[in-house]
């Protein structure tokens, strides 16, 4: 095997897979990245069998050359070194080559490097996942729709569906359901394309974490295909597999309220700082506890008392409060966490009650919606 | 404040020691027990009733705390033994403690029948000695009730030297005094000081409290650890603790223990002892307030073996239920089926709950939210009427008994 690359291109796409490697691994071989020429171009190929991620660099794209004298094989390198080698080599070009015995040549410059190289043939064959049932969707909206929920997971082991973000389709509509319990984040979206229909599809909030953050925005589309255990991520260059949780993730829809007592409108920003300035006082171990407390006309009564430490008392002027009357304490990382997931200018926030859950939306829209439970004060 | 912010001014402070408490609490009540040699016994019949304390006349007889009755009663014939009225202690507490708190707010109770004050800033118009004087001439006025007074520049050294003088001592001790008044005493008569340490500390030839406060440092870490050097410093009368009146506040753990009359495996019985147990835990988190996040199994076998056992837990608790379940659980995953002594159960990480809340969960928030309508009204009534008006209930409730001296729950009383 053999092949000179353009560096640049080499280095972002090790970033892209080394993603997905985890130094701790029962599979020890998934500790290296795995790299495959063919005459068409190079695929890398990164696992924690979790979740699996493939970069393919083509030969040659829209007239520029990314990799040259191509001589097809392949070879698993050590993630430990192999990113660093890339990166701090000289040369614009890198030339890779591997021997029978699996000896690896890494070339730039006058810097020369001999390793040794795993057989790729070692290497586990990641699931084939059907791309016929698939459907397409804008990456910048699968972000959006990522961020918005994911944050919402449970990192607690206690009930491991809930680690996951729950996807549906279901008449056109793709739908992402996040809840640890305490709060719930939801995000719709249709997607007209499609007359594909999957529901109780849970992706762990790690594998969508990861995604995010290797999607880059300036790609256009994203292919998703998803198994009874598996779902694909496909953009033009890049394949992400995770593996699916088991397991019913809880009917969710029910527990949203769908009457209001007392319907607070706001500015999104205004009403995160005030909330973000009483939480300096809130105590972490004692549940960052804000209190909201309606004072009539159009001001709310934001406050946090730490005995030990002092309190903090802010009014602030909302846009409407209608309803009943209302005093109701909550986490305040829940709160600007749901606040800052909701990507518009005003806010609505509906309460039923000191003991009940509140939801948050977009003044205008229903596709975005947060939920928290509050804090019973004694 | 200014207190714990000055540490290097010159303090004076006081360690108010009441004598013979209980005994003492009893005369005041029936002088014609003024005299006589009195104990008071936790229960006279049974073999737990130990000797809790008893008058000066008593111990002139040999009467110790932590005897048996048995052992008191063939030494002192003529001993009159009663059950402890921990009403009436908490009722003299409480009055004692008002006292003090006209001199000063800066009081830190520290049990039933002691406490600090730190009266630096209170000395323009009188001497130290005079204010103490005028307050144990109060306290034997009023109430009737002798205590001893150490005067010293920190608390470990007014510790010292109230126990110097006894009963209606007054003992000043400065630090010049030290080598003089303390140094001579035995090591196991130093606050701080237990059993165990001080055999420890024989190992290395420390027998006084001057050879403590003489010993190489280092060796005295290799053996004691911090708290080596923590008993050096008290030793050479350095204590920069500040008198806290909050302290009684920072409860970290609320629990109960009791002794079975025999030894036994009979899980019916230990199941009554685990609701009594777990009932007096609920009522005195109830009167702090409080919720706790862990739970502690304490089981003492019949050959003294003592285990103790906890689970953390991911919310907070207050009820009965919710601990039994917990110390149900401990007891049968960790009993190994001998026969035992005593059972202790204890909350731990315990809180107030003014400052926790409860984190509502999406699938059982219902339970709560149920009681909205009741919390709600409370919480108007609170409002228009000052304090939660149903609190003071709680407050009647609690004319039932304490159990032991040790519950501190009541002892910031004083500021009502």
């Amino acid at each position: 095997m053999k092949f000179i690359i353009q560096r640049d291109t080499l280095i972002s796409s090790v970033q892209d897979v080394m993603k997905a490697v985890s130094p701790r691994t029962a599979i020890p071989i998934l500790t290296g990245i795995k790299l495959v020429a063919k005459q068409h171009g190079i695929t890398l190929t990164g696992s924690d069998s979790d979740i699996s991620i493939e970069s393919y660099i083509p030969a040659e794209s829209d007239g520029i050359v990314y990799v040259e004298d191509i001589e097809e094989g392949s070879i698993v390198l050590q993630a430990r070194y192999f990113p660093d080698i890339i990166r701090k080599l000289p040369e614009k070009t890198v030339e890779i080559h591997v021997d029978d015995q699996l000896k690896v040549t890494i070339r730039s410059g006058n810097a020369e490097y001999n390793l040794n190289g795993l057989d790729a043939e070692e290497y586990p064959q990641l699931p084939q996942v059907n791309t016929d049932d698939s459907f397409d969707m804008p990456i910048d909206l699968l972000k959006g729709m990522i961020k918005q929920t994911v944050f919402a997971v449970s990192t607690m082991e206690t009930r491991p569906i809930l680690t996951g973000v729950n996807i549906s389709l279901e008449n056109g509509e793709l739908h992402f359901t996040a809840t640890d319990s305490h709060r719930l984040a939801s995000r719709k979206l249709p997607i007209s394309s499609t007359s594909l229909s999957f529901s109780n599809i849970v992706v762990p909030g790690k594998s969508l974490n990861e995604l995010n953050k290797i999607l880059n925005d300036n790609e256009e589309t994203v292919e998703i295909s998803v198994t009874n255990n598996q779902i694909l991520f496909r953009t033009k260059h890049l394949n992400f597999l995770s593996r699916l949780l088991d397991g019913t993730y809880p009917e969710t829809s029910r527990l949203i309220p769908e009457q209001s007592k007392t319907t607070i409108k706001a500015h999104t920003k205004n009403l995160i700082h005030t909330i973000d300035r009483a939480s300096l006082l809130a105590r972490e171990e004692s549940g960052n506890i804000v209190r909201l407390a309606t004072k009539g006309g159009e001001l709310l009564e934001i406050t946090s008392n730490s005995p030990e430490i002092g309190q903090v008392t802010e009014d602030l002027n909302v846009h409407a409060i209608d309803g009943e009357e209302l005093k109701i304490s909550f986490n305040s990382k829940y709160m600007l966490d749901a606040l800052r997931a909701i990507d518009a200018e005003d806010v609505r926030i509906e309460f039923t009650g000191a003991m009940r859950p509140f939801i948050i939306r977009p003044e205008n829209g229903e596709a975005i919606l947060q939920l928290i439970l509050p804090v019973r004060t004694y | 404040m200014q207190n714990k912010l000055t540490p290097s001014k010159r303090r004076i402070i006081f360690h108010i020691d009441m004598n013979c408490f209980y005994a003492s609490v009893e005369m005041a009540y029936n002088p014609s027990l003024k005299g006589k040699p009195l104990a008071i016994a936790g229960n006279p019949e049974e073999r737990k009733g130990i000797i809790v304390t008893s008058s000066y006349e008593a111990r002139a007889k040999g009467v110790k705390t932590t005897m048996t009755v048995w052992q008191a009663r063939k030494l002192c014939p003529e001993l009159i033994i009663m059950r402890p009225n921990f009403n009436r202690y908490r009722a003299a507490s409480r009055e004692i403690f008002k006292m003090l708190a006209e001199i000063t707010p800066f009081i830190q109770p520290v049990s039933i029948d002691e406490g600090y004050m730190d009266v630096t800033d209170v000395i323009q118009d009188a001497t130290a000695i005079q204010i103490a004087q005028k307050l144990q001439q109060d306290i034997l006025n009023q109430l009737d009730l002798p205590c001893s007074i150490g005067i010293a520049p920190n608390k470990f050294l007014a510790k010292m030297a109230s126990d110097m003088q006894k009963p209606l001592g007054l003992t000043i001790l400065r630090k010049r005094d030290i080598q003089r008044k303390l140094w001579p005493l035995q090591v196991e008569e130093m606050y701080g000081v237990g059993e165990k340490t001080a055999q420890k500390l024989h190992t290395i030839q420390v027998e006084t409290i001057g050879d403590l406060a003489n010993k190489d440092v280092y060796t005295l870490k290799q053996l004691l650890g911090i708290n080596g050097e923590r008993l050096q410093n008290r030793a050479n009368g350095i204590d920069l603790r500040p008198v806290d009146p909050e302290a009684i506040h920072e409860f970290k753990s609320i629990g109960s223990s009791q002794t079975l009359p025999r030894d036994t495996t009979d899980e019916i019985e230990i199941r009554q002892l685990m609701h009594l147990l777990t009932e007096n835990v609920e009522r005195r988190m109830k009167r702090k307030k409080a919720a706790g996040k862990s739970v502690q199994l304490m089981i003492r076998y019949h050959d003294r073996q003592t285990i103790t056992r906890s689970k953390k837990l991911q919310t907070y608790i207050d009820t009965k239920e919710e601990i039994l379940l917990i110390a149900n659980d401990l007891w049968q995953t960790h009993w190994n089926g001998e026969p035992i002594r005593l059972l202790g159960i204890t909350v731990q990480e315990v809180e107030e709950k003014a400052l926790i809340g409860k984190q509502l969960d999406i699938f059982t928030y219902e339970n709560e939210a149920k009681k909205e309508g009741l919390y709600s009204t409370i919480q108007s009534l609170s409002e228009k009427y000052g304090k939660n008006p149903f609190q003071s209930f709680q407050q009647e409730q609690d004319t039932d008994q304490p159990h032991t001296s040790f519950q501190k729950d009541f002892l910031d009383d004083y500021k009502k």
